[in-house]
């Protein structure tokens, strides 16, 4: 995948959060809609053609911790604000700011979390856990070795404590465990063909009040980060 | 099961060897050794010793051979138990000879530091350059009590048993020894494996899965360095034996600050926890639970599922057996309307029909050890069967003191019943297409439960350990069935 390269070679030590998404798209897990916008009339068109409301984050390899700079904004109702917001970052980011990630809102109850890590003596390791802001607290995850394929994934998903998080909820139906399945093997195999990835996060993946699963945000680390 | 296959493995000399050479035996008792040959000698192996000894004419009373290039004949195996600096070189002269098996009891290698590091592999080319296989450095050997043959310090004065184990620990190899006999157990195979310089954990597994004479595998991990391939060969071993691990270090500690959530909820223990569930592996949580675990899957058919009925004539421990079910995961299901038929007989009206089924008393107290556990096992809402046993020497005496007998025969006849009953029990134990194992806050020192140990009935020290064992049957069923699903 050249989005590794490209950031290898740029000495980038992680990816971008579109970057991430783009990655984890090209294996089959589910992302928010998104798209890149340089301009405000580029980014009021996204965000008509992605519907509305919208997040607006700003974009750009040098940004970092984004909401401290005023970078995010959630629910933006309507494409002469999605302009304003982006004429505001501008002026406030200045050169920093490269564009701006145009994403739909994903909104739900329940919140999984997804990851990778290298484990001495066993490679690349695919968690899930219960997710969100609590996720450490709630301190609820299982591991496997990958590769591995879809049926172990499920198996995975079975040894979570709150494993009822999966069934049907508040009237919302049970997770598409399918789909669920395929992202846990899928986030293996990028670990199986990337030895440059050192850590993969994605926290949080959203269940969608018609069971779908949705990565809502991403991080990779590239050897030599973190 | 090819005899073929077992025989060529490199492990199957290590544990079977025909004539053996041992060097750093002397007459010196305090030398580690001068144990270990005393311990070989014990269990009465049948096959050629010859110590190897630069100064000494006889070795505890066998002939001596000055230098390896002495011997006699070419061994099958040679174990090494000399002062660290003498290894490689006696390894090379091993090999010279002719000798392609070995193991290094000897430490000083990979376990301590920069130069042990660096001596672990030139022992390594050494026996490579030469095409002998070895277990160790730094282990404390192999015991395959079935061959007679017990290459550890400690001695073997067991029988032989149906359990596999491969340990990172050479304690839960030798110190096992008398705590197994506990429960009339033994080791089919056991291998220390030191720091599997050469052959490592993944082999004795697979050389365990081959053997004959082990039923069940067990393992003490502390860390496993061949990680995918210990998945993989465990997948492959699962289908046709259980394989339960303990794994120690598992705590917290081994969790680091990572830069991603992920980074930071990964630790050892949680990684170790998916591995042995990918590999069908059954973890223990304690060293009692290992060898517990191993017990009944040794001695237990397959349960269709998990529901367990328990069996008491006391309330109490009843009542701790269904909540360590309970908290086991295992199902207490109600007893089926065919069954409460069919128990009333022998019943009386204040015994509970529920699960746990109380007897409180039964007409004729043998129906207790022979008839009810029969209709128990007979119920088709029941997977598994527990019963709590006591049945004290002294309250059976009392029993044929009142009908009559002299207090002599008395003594006789308490002892008999006691055999004859545990043998029938134990017999029908192991002829049920259902696992039934007992429970007790007695263990050897009553002769019914020593007799029923004997007889490889497992009977568990209490109701926790009975239930947790009990799991563990349905989770191998489980997880073999997962792995079965997963290949077609």
């Amino acid at each position: 995948m050249e989005i590794v390269e490209n950031a290898l070679s740029a000495g980038r030590s992680t990816l971008t959060e579109y970057e991430a998404k783009r990655l984890l798209s090209g294996y089959g897990v589910p992302v928010t809609k998104e798209r890149l916008a340089a301009s405000p009339q580029e980014a009021a068109e996204a965000a008509d053609a992605i519907g509305f409301p919208v997040a607006v984050k700003g974009y750009g390899a040098a940004l970092l911790h984004k909401t401290e700079v005023g970078a995010v904004h959630l629910g933006v109702p309507d494409a002469k604000s999605v302009a304003a917001v982006y004429e505001g970052m501008a002026k406030r980011i200045g050169s920093g700011l490269e564009g701006v990630v145009i994403s739909e809102m994903i909104s739900g109850r329940r919140e999984l979390v997804m990851g990778l890590h290298r484990e001495p003596g066993f490679g690349p390791c695919v968690m899930i856990g219960v997710g969100g802001v609590l996720t450490e607290l709630i301190d609820d995850t299982a591991f496997r070795v990958a590769p591995f394929d879809d049926s172990e994934a499920a198996d995975m998903a079975m040894d979570l404590r709150a494993k009822a998080i999966f069934g049907a909820f508040r009237g919302e139906p049970a997770v598409d465990m399918g789909a669920l399945s395929k992202s846990l093997s899928a986030i293996g195999k990028i670990g199986m063909n990337h030895p440059e990835i050192s850590e993969i996060d994605v926290n949080p993946v959203i269940i969608t009040p018609k069971g779908a699963i949705v990565a809502v945000d991403a991080l990779v680390v590239l050897k030599g980060g973190g | 099961m090819g005899m073929d296959k077992l025989a060529a493995h490199p492990l199957y000399k290590i544990a079977n060897p025909d004539s053996i050479t041992i060097l750093g035996a002397s007459n010196k008792y305090t030398a580690m050794g001068t144990s270990i040959l005393s311990v070989i000698r014990e269990l009465g192996y049948e096959g050629a010793i010859y110590p190897v000894h630069p100064k000494e004419e006889t070795v505890q009373g066998l002939p001596a051979y000055k230098a390896v290039e002495d011997l006699p004949a070419v061994p099958d195996l040679a174990i090494i138990v000399l002062p660290t600096r003498l290894v490689v070189d006696a390894m090379d002269a091993l090999g010279r000879k002719g000798v392609r098996h070995a193991i290094v009891v000897s430490g000083g290698f990979g376990e301590s530091g920069e130069d042990g590091i660096l001596l672990q592999r030139r022992l390594k080319e050494t026996a490579a350059a030469h095409s002998i296989r070895f277990i160790g450095p730094n282990c404390i050997g192999a015991v395959n009590p079935h061959h007679k043959f017990n290459a550890t310090f400690l001695a073997y004065r067991q029988k032989p048993g149906s359990i596999g184990m491969a340990s990172q620990s050479g304690s839960f190899i030798t110190q096992m020894f008398d705590y197994l006999d506990l429960f009339g157990l033994g080791f089919s195979t056991g291998f220390s494996v030191g720091n599997e310089a050469d052959t490592d954990i993944v082999e004795c597994m697979e050389y365990l899965a081959e053997c004959p004479n082990t039923r069940v595998i067990g393992l003490y991990i502390e860390s496993v360095r061949r990680g995918a391939r210990f998945i993989e060969a465990a997948r492959q071993i699962v289908p046709k034996k259980p394989i339960v691990a303990y794994y120690a270090g598992g705590t917290e500690a081994g969790r680091k600050a990572g830069f991603s959530h992920t980074g930071s909820m990964a630790g050892p223990d949680r990684v170790y926890d998916g591995v042995f569930r990918q590999g069908g592996i059954i973890r223990a949580h304690s060293i009692e639970e290992l060898y517990d675990f191993c017990w009944c899957l040794s001695a237990c058919p397959e349960p269709v599922g998990n529901r367990v009925l328990i069996q008491t004539h006391s309330g109490g421990p009843g009542a701790v057996a269904a909540d360590a079910c309970d908290r086991a995961g295992l199902v207490l299901p109600p007893l089926s309307d065919k069954t409460r038929g069919r128990l009333a007989e022998y019943l009386p009206h204040t015994a509970s029909m529920n699960n746990p089924v109380d007897l409180t008393f039964t007409r004729n107290p043998l129906d207790y050890l022979d008839v009810i556990p029969k209709l128990l096992l007979e119920d088709d809402q029941a997977d598994m069967l527990m019963m709590y046993m006591l049945t004290p020497a002294a309250q059976v005496r009392r029993a044929i003191e009142s009908m009559g007998a002299e207090p002599e025969e008395a003594e006789r006849e308490t002892l008999n019943f006691i055999d004859r009953q545990s043998a029938k029990i134990a017999a029908f134990m192991h002829e049920c297409p259902k696992p039934f194992v007992g429970f007790s806050y007695s263990a050897g020192e009553n002769r019914f439960i020593r007799r029923l140990h004997e007889a490889g009935m497992p009977v568990l020290p209490s109701p926790n350990r009975a239930a947790r064992a009990l799991w563990s049957l349905a989770e191998y069923r489980r997880l073999k069935k997962k792995i079965a699903d997963q290949a077609s």
